[in-house]
């Protein structure tokens, strides 16, 4: 490895200096402003080494980890969204009686994980990233302690992570005993030649390497953690699980299992068209009368893996811009509606139940309206960026000739349009006998003002996602650029 | 100054942004301000961008502004871009100039309601949806428009929302329109199929040149799109949401459900009059519908109490006399009418607003009457509006702009007898009903005191109105009469000129012609008030007649239309409904939702919240997997 | 020694692993069933090494290393939420934790 590559990997560098960085200086004194404040600083500079990284020629670090545009595109994506977690935290942090500044040690190893997933290229960066990210998240999962929801949620995220972890292990040594390479070219190379019925054990730990790989996107069947560790991680946790966890994988999934989705006749494709369609109906018929508000974000993130694996399964460079884009939409929508909910939460528990909605719209006008702008966003209502994703989707998927999968993403849209416009109802009726239609009962006192700094994210977040929803063109010419160098078929 | 025209509906929809922002902090005042504000000050740019178009018309007689490209995927790249021509400079200027009025008189009428900002922010996005529809270049950000005007209707229908039948006629608006909006979207969809693209220009060329006049195609788009119009412009089948739509507050009615929204219809339908003129069949079918409504409607105009009610069934009727114009290929003939019916409707509604006001509620036209001395200013600008509405000759823009139409049904090469006589016996009927109306409320004894005088606010944009309603019909008179006719020579530019080359073109177009036309008003004035003034009691005598009640009861009802609907879908599942008015398709609905429910009530039973539960789903997911991959 | 072949060694890896995840599904205690996937990863981790012994290359023994440091990192978080779990519910039984459901 030369002087020049760690030029290449400053972001991957600069994003593990920044932990030890925070963590010593939490040893010396402790003060959150000061965690939060490296965080931060430590998160521009990555950001900032990605133009550097940017400008290298050699992409190519030790078979590991590949900086080309995609990786450096991701990890900005991932670098901003923890950035604003960590803002959204701040707050959250302090109503909450633990002591902060591992958290943010924490948020940043995790993405220093989920950094590495998207670089990956070979099975040994992507396992540790993987990891990294997993056991990162269930130190932050229970990190209100003394929470029951909190450690419930903790054991049962570690539980089924740690098994599929072992499922990915499995299935990672079952297609190196075939391929007798573990970088991600090899493993294209042999499942391209065919996956035939020679190729059984490949094809078996393909298999297993998607059980550890649907297991972190919730997709259907191993959804099932998906609302409890939702409900009960504290709600700016639950965003990072929610957005950075999701994308860095499937991020990584795009790359490593490109030949994949390209043989519409392989058995595996049909799987993973079966997954997908589970999960977009059984996210979206899970969250229909749900009323914790939490769970119902939950059940709709299943959904969207369902779309974003059907832009997966398109395959072709289009399809990649789609998958590309949709991420980016999602991010924004899932912090802005996470981030309502973290602004909203007292010390004693969270702003989950419906009922702390009820009249949000007369009580605290800019919250409701940044989350009616993310739910809209969410159901794929035109204006806004969620629009312009589900379109691109439906058309990379109708370019592709996936017919069914497209079918059913637009009729569980609608589905959907249910439960997000009941949120909104909510928050917005004001009479007791409409109310009881939404199901909501009176209202509990959640955070009646405060959270300034988590109001500005939000505001920006919501700006961000009508702008992009009514000109589109800067973003998807950025993911395009991002997604061309993948070796598309 | 051309390059001015964005800010046209941008106006508006930033007094829109700025009441959502500031909806809290803002009172009356300031939300009057910058509600009817935003609103004028869009009029003033559209006064100075359409004043330049007109002055110094631009090459080609259009004037395209491209914005930026909303999206551009796999070829389908739709602009945000503006297209300016005579018939968008028409609807323009009605919009914004009628609608700055109604704006004015609204910071008057409104002035005591609770929910006053939340009014002038839908009025405003209204205007910026309407706006939108009318200047987009493009079918989809036509349909943005159309959508939205859809529902700031559904809105502001609904406006005091405390009583559940407003919400309600609100409801029925939107759904019904909703299935004219399904059919302009299939519509959409085949023309896009078939001619790649949803520019509104391009598109119509590649229309003419490659659709064989006549063919399924052609035929096929014309209607869809006609279903489209037919819905908004709440023509026959699909007008029966109109007079429940007077449920919203009176500017309302006099904005959206006179003047603009249900103009749209007319708007798309002259907009691609290329595609029409490339499908006879639906012309025919648009001149037919046209000459239903207005019959229908007017007679059922004839029989209302409630007075927004009787215009409401007078705008249905005279935007189906609009429809028989756009039928029989009289384009700019029925543009004109659509301009002098927006004067005199907005006026009449004005004006039924601030009796209905005056009188504290009071909406039925029997419990008026010898209002005259009341309110003076009311009875003439109310008077003028009825006169125009009832095309009084000579001094009122309704005369010519009707009369036009009845001579173009005759006339023109696609007019025939059935059309004319339908649009005869619609004048004489048109007539009657309005001027009963004068006669009903302005005259006689009074019934229900004056409780509140109309203010200056609520005044002005009345007077304007009637002027206008007198003034706005010389810019096109007739070749027998001075032949001063500017406006046609502007329309010419953007819409085909009619043709008199029917049978009885010549007599149509003469002075003869119009005598027929002018005969019947003013026998229509003088029936009507023998009818409503001394024989007064004999007439509401014989109406009650039992032979002629249930026709009365018949024509209340608006021909049945709603008691048909009802009987049809309502029998099969009478047994099942708890609610007023149910539907078959309420049922499908229904059931759709209780499937959706239960799946919810089984999938949720499933989330047990056992560890072990959940791995055991993944581990038999698992297995099956590999049982299918192993085994394959 | 004679060499083990392939098959053999991944039969063996794929039996630990059954028996790692029936335990999963079957255990109560949540000690055990940490344990249970220790088994579980540890017959990934053999599987490696044959494989990489397949090959002739020491990259399964490398990654066999990397899925012990893993797995030791995961069971000390895993324990310190295990006693988290028995001072929040008083008991190690996982059928407990079903506060959460629907």
């Amino acid at each position: 490895m030369k002087a020049g590559d760690l030029l290449t990997i400053s972001p991957l560098i600069a994003l593990t200096l920044t932990p030890v960085v925070v963590m010593l200086f939490a040893a010396f004194r402790r003060s959150h402003g000061l965690a939060l404040g490296l965080t931060l600083g430590g998160l521009a500079v990555t950001f900032g080494t990605l133009f550097v990284s940017a400008s290298r020629t050699a992409r190519v670090v030790t078979p590991l980890v590949t900086m080309d545009a995609y990786a450096l595109f991701f990890i900005g994506l991932l670098t901003v969204a923890t950035a604003l977690v960590a803002v959204l935290s701040w707050s959250y942090l302090g109503r909450l009686r633990v002591r902060p500044e591992e958290y943010y040690v924490l948020l940043l190893t995790a993405t220093l994980g989920g950094a590495a997933l998207v670089a990956a290229t070979h099975f040994a960066s992507f396992f540790l990233g993987l990891e990294i990210l997993s056991v990162s998240l269930y130190a932050l999962i229970v990190y209100p302690v003394h929470r029951a929801d909190a450690v419930e949620a903790a054991v049962k995220y570690l539980v089924l992570a740690g098994a599929t972890s072992a499922f990915l292990v499995f299935g990672m040594a079952l297609v190196y005993a075939e391929a007798g390479t573990m970088s991600a070219a090899g493993v294209a190379k042999l499942v391209a030649g065919g996956l035939g019925s020679q190729q059984v054990v490949v094809t078996v730990g393909i298999v297993m390497i998607l059980v550890g790989v649907g297991f972190k996107l919730a997709v259907v069947p191993f959804h099932m953690w998906t609302p409890d560790v939702y409900e009960g991680a504290p709600a700016p946790v639950t965003a990072y699980v929610a957005t950075v966890s999701k994308g860095a994988v499937f991020a990584l999934l795009l790359r490593f299992l490109l030949p994949v989705s390209s043989d519409q006749s392989s058995t595996l494709f049909l799987a993973l068209a079966a997954v997908a369609v589970a999960s977009m109906v059984a996210g979206n018929l899970l969250a229909l009368r749900q009323d914790n508000v939490k769970r119902i974000l939950a059940y709709s993130s299943i959904a969207h893996l369902g779309y974003l694996l059907v832009a997966f399964l398109a395959s072709g460079e289009r399809a990649g811009v789609a998958a590309g884009f949709y991420l980016v939409a999602y991010f924004a929508t899932t912090l802005a509606a996470f981030g309502v909910i973290t602004v909203l939460s007292t010390g004693d528990r969270d702003a989950d139940q419906l009922s702390d909605y009820r009249g949000l719209g007369a009580r605290r006008p800019v919250l409701a309206a940044v989350f009616a702008v993310a739910l809209f966003s969410l159901a794929g209502m035109p204006l806004t960026m969620g629009f312009i994703g589900k379109f691109v989707i439906v058309t990379a998927g109708a370019g592709s000739a996936l017919w069914a999968l497209v079918i059913v993403l637009v009729l569980t849209s609608a589905i959907g349009l249910y439960y997000y416009t009941r949120l909104i109802v909510v928050m917005y009726v004001r009479r007791p006998e409409e109310l009881e239609l939404a199901g909501a009962g009176p209202a509990a006192r959640v955070a009646a003002a405060g959270g300034a700094a988590g109001v500005v994210v939000l505001a920006a977040l919501t700006a961000f996602l009508l702008v992009f929803g009514v000109y589109p063109s800067p973003l998807l010419r950025l993911v395009e650029h991002a997604v061309s160098t993948l070796p598309w078929p | 100054m051309l390059g001015l025209l964005w800010l046209i509906p941008a106006l508006p929809a930033a007094g829109f942004l700025a009441l959502v922002l500031l909806n809290r902090r803002l009172d009356r005042t300031a939300a009057a301000w910058i509600g009817a504000g935003s609103v004028g000050l869009s009029a003033l740019v559209a006064l100075l961008v359409c004043g330049s178009f007109i002055v110094s018309p631009p090459a080609g007689d259009a004037y395209h502004q491209v914005l930026w490209t909303w999206m551009d995927v796999a070829g389908f790249a739709p602009n945000i871009g503006f297209y300016l021509d005579a018939v968008s400079v028409l609807w323009v200027l009605v919009i914004t100039f009628v609608g700055f009025l109604i704006h004015l008189y609204s910071t008057e009428h409104m002035e005591h309601d609770e929910g006053f900002t939340r009014f002038f922010m839908y009025l405003n996005l209204f205007v910026a949806s309407m706006l939108v529809l009318v200047l987009a270049d493009n079918l989809l950000l036509l349909y943005l428009g159309w959508e939205g005007v859809g529902l700031c209707s559904y809105l502001l229908i609904s406006f005091w929302q405390k009583d559940p039948q407003n919400v309600y006629c609100g409801r029925k608006a939107f759904i019904v329109t909703r299935v004219g909006d399904t059919a302009l979207i299939a519509g959409l969809f085949l023309l896009f199929t078939q001619v790649h693209t949803l520019e509104i220009q391009p598109m119509l060329a590649a229309a003419q040149e490659s659709f064989v006049p006549g063919s399924a195609v052609a035929v096929a788009a014309a209607l869809l799109i006609l279903g489209g119009a037919i819905g908004k412009s709440a023509q026959v089948p699909l007008q029966t949401w109109l007079p429940d739509a007077m449920a919203g507050p009176s500017p309302v009615s006099a904005l959206i459900h006179a003047a603009t929204m249900v103009t749209a219809g007319v708007y798309l339908i002259a907009r691609t009059n290329v595609l029409f003129t490339l499908a006879p069949d639906a012309r025919l079918i648009v001149a037919i519908v046209g000459t239903v409504t207005l019959l229908l409607a007017g007679f059922s105009a004839l029989v209302q109490h409630d007075l927004k009610r009787a215009l409401a069934y007078s705008t249905i009727s005279q935007i189906g006399y609009m429809f028989l114009a756009l039928g029989v290929s009289g384009w700019e003939a029925g543009v004109f009418h659509f301009m002098t019916h927006a004067f005199f409707k907005a006026l009449l509604f004005l004006a039924a607003g601030v009796i209905i006001e005056a009188l504290a509620d009071e909406h039925d036209i029997f419990k008026m009457g010898g209002l005259r001395r009341e309110l003076p200013a009311v009875f003439w600008t109310f008077t003028i509006g009825a006169a125009a509405l009832a095309a009084l000759p000579f001094v009122t823009d309704g005369f010519y702009s009707k009369d036009l139409i009845i001579a173009t049904s005759l006339g023109s090469v696609d007019g025939n007898l059935w059309f004319y006589a339908g649009a005869i016996v619609g004048a004489f009927v048109t007539t009657l009903y309005s001027f009963r109306l004068v006669w009903l409320v302005f005259f006689g004894e009074r019934h229900t005191e004056v409780s509140r005088r109309p203010r200056r606010r609520q005044l002005v944009p009345l007077w304007i109105l009637a002027v206008l309603s007198v003034v706005s019909g010389l810019i096109w008179m007739p070749p027998w009469l001075a032949g001063f006719h500017p406006f046609e020579t502007f329309l010419d530019t953007a819409l085909p000129p009619i043709e008199f080359t029917g049978e009885y073109a010549h007599f149509a177009e003469s002075a003869l012609g119009a005598l027929v036309t002018i005969s019947v008003v003013v026998v229509g004035i003088g029936i009507a008030w023998l009818l409503w003034m001394p024989w007064r009691r004999g007439t509401h005598a014989f109406s009650e007649s039992p032979a002629v009640r249930p026709l009365a009861a018949y024509w209340l009802g608006g021909w049945g239309f709603d008691w048909v609907y009802e009987r049809v879908f309502v029998i099969p599942v009478k047994w099942f409904a708890r609610v007023a008015r149910n539907d078959l398709v309420d049922h499908v609905v229904d059931g759709i939702a209780w499937l959706n429910v239960a799946a919810w009530r089984t999938l949720s039973a499933g989330q047990t919240g056992r560890l072990r539960a959940y791995v055991a789903v993944a581990g038999f997911g698992i297995a099956l997997v590999l049982a299918v991959v192993v085994l394959r | 020694m004679a060499s083990v072949s392939l098959d053999h060694a991944l039969v063996l890896a794929a039996i630990l692993f059954a028996i790692g995840f029936a335990g999963l599904l079957t255990r109560r205690n949540l000690i055990v069933v940490l344990a249970c996937i220790e088994i579980m990863l540890n017959a990934g981790g053999l599987a490696f090494v044959a494989a990489g012994a397949r090959w002739g290359q020491a990259d399964g023994q490398v990654m066999f290393l990397f899925v012990l440091a893993m797995a030791a990192a995961e069971v000390a978080v895993g324990l310190a939420i295990a006693i988290r779990f028995r001072q929040s519910l008083k008991s190690l039984d996982v059928d407990d934790a079903d506060e959460m459901k629907g």
